[in-house]
């Protein structure tokens, strides 16, 4: 009976303890002091607000672009753009990560050229992307295709070529052929390594993008930031900094959420 | 029960296989009655293993046929299945999902039959769990069931018990042979183990450099226990043959006597002085395990004769001496007879 006389303000007290002596609230400790310092430094005017707005600010400015409608509209550019040109670049990444890690012959053809071709930054690319392309659409996808093809093309290649030949010779003699020993031996042993590249690639896409949009661009975050730094509005800026931030995370977590649901039977992947 | 469930017959006429210069199946011939369970034992590359991936067809023979009931072996590949020395199960599917692995026809009716199979090594209630949580041993009963679920006419077993422990192992027999009774498909094991070939098999077969050493059979009654007297004889008998070198060439064997004998927990080193015209004394070691050591009583001052295979003889010039035809160092393994 002795449990029910605990006082709520008691059992909230013991709730902050365990989440502290856990690892519950402790690594949030930091950033909320860095917030905070932040917050008074610019306040007091010990810092100037050209050089950071307040935290607060920032709040306050992507609130009242989400109420104009302007920060949807530049989220969803700069979304669709990734995700198109993630789509391109992965899928052609994969494909000729397939065809070069399942064939000798594919793999003498196309990987020495692709070898040389991802020396080359593809950033550094820009200059004649505009040549070539303008300020559209299409030189900011191809890029971002380019950023992203090589993570994936070199980790599905890796992948194909270290599933276990035993696995395969089993696989063999158990009747399958063709696209079935493909997508029920080999596609699943690739899986972990794809999906580290997926992973590798998404990272690419943001940064390409990032880039991508400052230098050219009439809409998007990177367009809002730019633009921003006309006006001198500081909270702008860095609201899109923090945009660019999140939705790379929100990215990982997409890619860790499908490596929890397609590998499930990798313990170690469960663990991560 | 059709023609479909008997076993299948085996002709293997003048086999061979080499890889490179080396004969690794050299001419054999025999035949392996319809439901039969044959054993084959033999050193460590004597061409065990080979043999089985060619009457699994994951490896082609030279020259020769390879005959089930008087076709090619290569039409009726779909009867065969093999169970290797490790599971090869699938990590990414369930125990069930592996054991339906190729069966054709729709999800539902496989998975019937997989429960089925996993019914009869007695895992049937593992069914949705992964593979990773089974022990070895219950990995192997999978595998079992994997190969059994497709009705095989010619189970090939390559040292599926090796590297489980003792009682397992013996667990793992019993199974075997009360799932080959029911099914009556011929069973090809390749083994180390001698026993286990005395436990299992109708005819043992010998392998030695590629060709039948010995063709045993055993006739005692089934099950069989180890404890028996019969069992023991033959089990002596074929492992006597087979700890016997042949003097395989007259070449590649020095003459001398053991000086020294070291061993540790697992492997035992044996020098034998070897004298030599001019009165020099040259040394040779033999590592082997200490369990064979035993089996081989030597001791300090046996006379005993090494012998080297060819390719096991590297040959260094010895500079600044006198040239000495006869200066030799074996670098590898050689095997000492008393």
């Amino acid at each position: 009976m002795r449990e029910t006389a605990i006082l709520p303000w008691q059992r909230l007290k013991t709730d902050i303890q365990r989440r502290l002596r856990g690892r519950g609230a402790l690594p949030w400790l930091v950033p909320v002091l860095i917030l905070a310092i932040w917050q008074i430094a610019v306040q007091a005017g010990w810092l100037s607000t050209r050089i950071l707005p307040t935290p607060w600010a920032v709040v306050t400015a992507g609130w009242r672009l989400l109420l104009s409608g302007e920060l949807l509209e530049h989220l969803g550019a700069s979304t669709a753009r990734a995700a198109s040109g993630f789509v391109i670049g992965g899928g052609i990444g994969f494909f000729f990560g397939l065809i070069n890690g399942g064939y000798r012959l594919a793999e003498n053809l196309f990987d020495t050229t692709l070898q040389m071709v991802r020396n080359v930054p593809h950033l550094a690319l820009i200059p004649l992307v505009i040549l070539w392309f303008g300020i559209g659409e299409e030189g900011k996808l191809f890029l971002v295709a380019l950023g992203v093809f090589f993570p994936v093309y070199l980790n599905t290649f890796h992948g194909i070529r270290s599933v276990p030949p035993d696995l395969i010779e089993m696989g063999r003699s158990y009747g399958l052929r063709g696209w079935a020993l493909f997508r029920q031996v080999i596609l699943p042993g690739a899986l972990p390594n794809i999906l580290v590249g997926v992973r590798y690639a998404l990272g690419f896409t943001w940064l390409t993008l990032i880039v991508a949009e400052t230098i050219s661009a009439t809409s998007g975050i990177g367009y809002m930031a730019m633009n921003a730094r006309e006006f001198l509005q500081t909270d702008i800026v860095v609201l899109a900094i923090l945009l660019y931030a999140a939705l790379g995370k929100a990215a990982d977590m997409v890619a860790r959420a499908l490596e929890r649901r397609w590998l499930r039977w990798n313990k170690s992947f469960l663990a991560a | 029960m059709g023609i479909r469930d008997k076993g299948l017959e085996i002709r293997l006429g003048a086999v061979q296989r080499r890889f490179g210069e080396r004969i690794v199946i050299d001419n054999l011939t025999t035949r392996f009655a319809a439901g039969e369970f044959i054993a084959i034992v033999g050193r460590s590359g004597c061409g065990k293993s080979t043999l089985l991936r060619l009457l699994a067809g994951l490896d082609a023979a030279q020259g020769g046929q390879l005959d089930a009931d008087g076709r090619p072996l290569k039409e009726t590949i779909d009867d065969v299945r093999i169970m290797y020395q490790d599971a090869r199960l699938l990590p990414w599917r369930s125990v069930a999902d592996n054991v339906a692995l190729g069966l054709a026809g729709k999800r539902d009716t496989a998975r019937a039959l997989a429960l089925e199979a996993l019914s009869q090594v007695g895992l049937a209630d593992r069914a949705g769990e992964w593979p990773e949580s089974l022990s070895g041993g219950q990995r192997q009963r999978v595998a079992l069931a994997r190969a059994l679920v497709h009705r095989p006419r010619l189970l090939l077993l390559d040292e599926p018990l090796g590297a489980l422990d003792a009682l397992t192992r013996i667990e793992m027999h019993r199974l075997i042979e009360r799932i080959w009774r029911e099914h009556r498909f011929t069973a090809v094991l390749v083994t180390h183990d001698v026993s286990e070939a005395v436990v299992l098999a109708d005819r043992i077969l010998l392998i030695e450099d590629g060709r039948i050493a010995l063709d045993q059979t055993i006739e005692l009654a089934r099950p069989r226990a180890r404890g028996d007297a019969a069992f023991a004889r033959l089990e002596g008998q074929v492992l006597e043959r087979l700890l016997t070198v042949r003097a395989l060439e007259q070449r590649n064997q020095i003459r001398g006597r053991v000086s020294a004998i070291r061993t540790d927990e697992v492997l035992a080193e044996i020098e034998v002085e070897i004298t030599g015209q001019e009165g020099r004394h040259d040394k040779v070691v033999s590592t082997l395990t200490v369990r064979n050591l035993h089996e081989h009583a030597l001791e300090v001052g046996s006379e005993v004769l090494a012998v080297f295979k060819s390719n096991a003889v590297a040959l260094a010039l010895v500079d600044g001496g006198v040239p000495d035809k006869t200066a030799k160092r074996a670098t590898a393994k050689a095997r000492a007879v008393a």
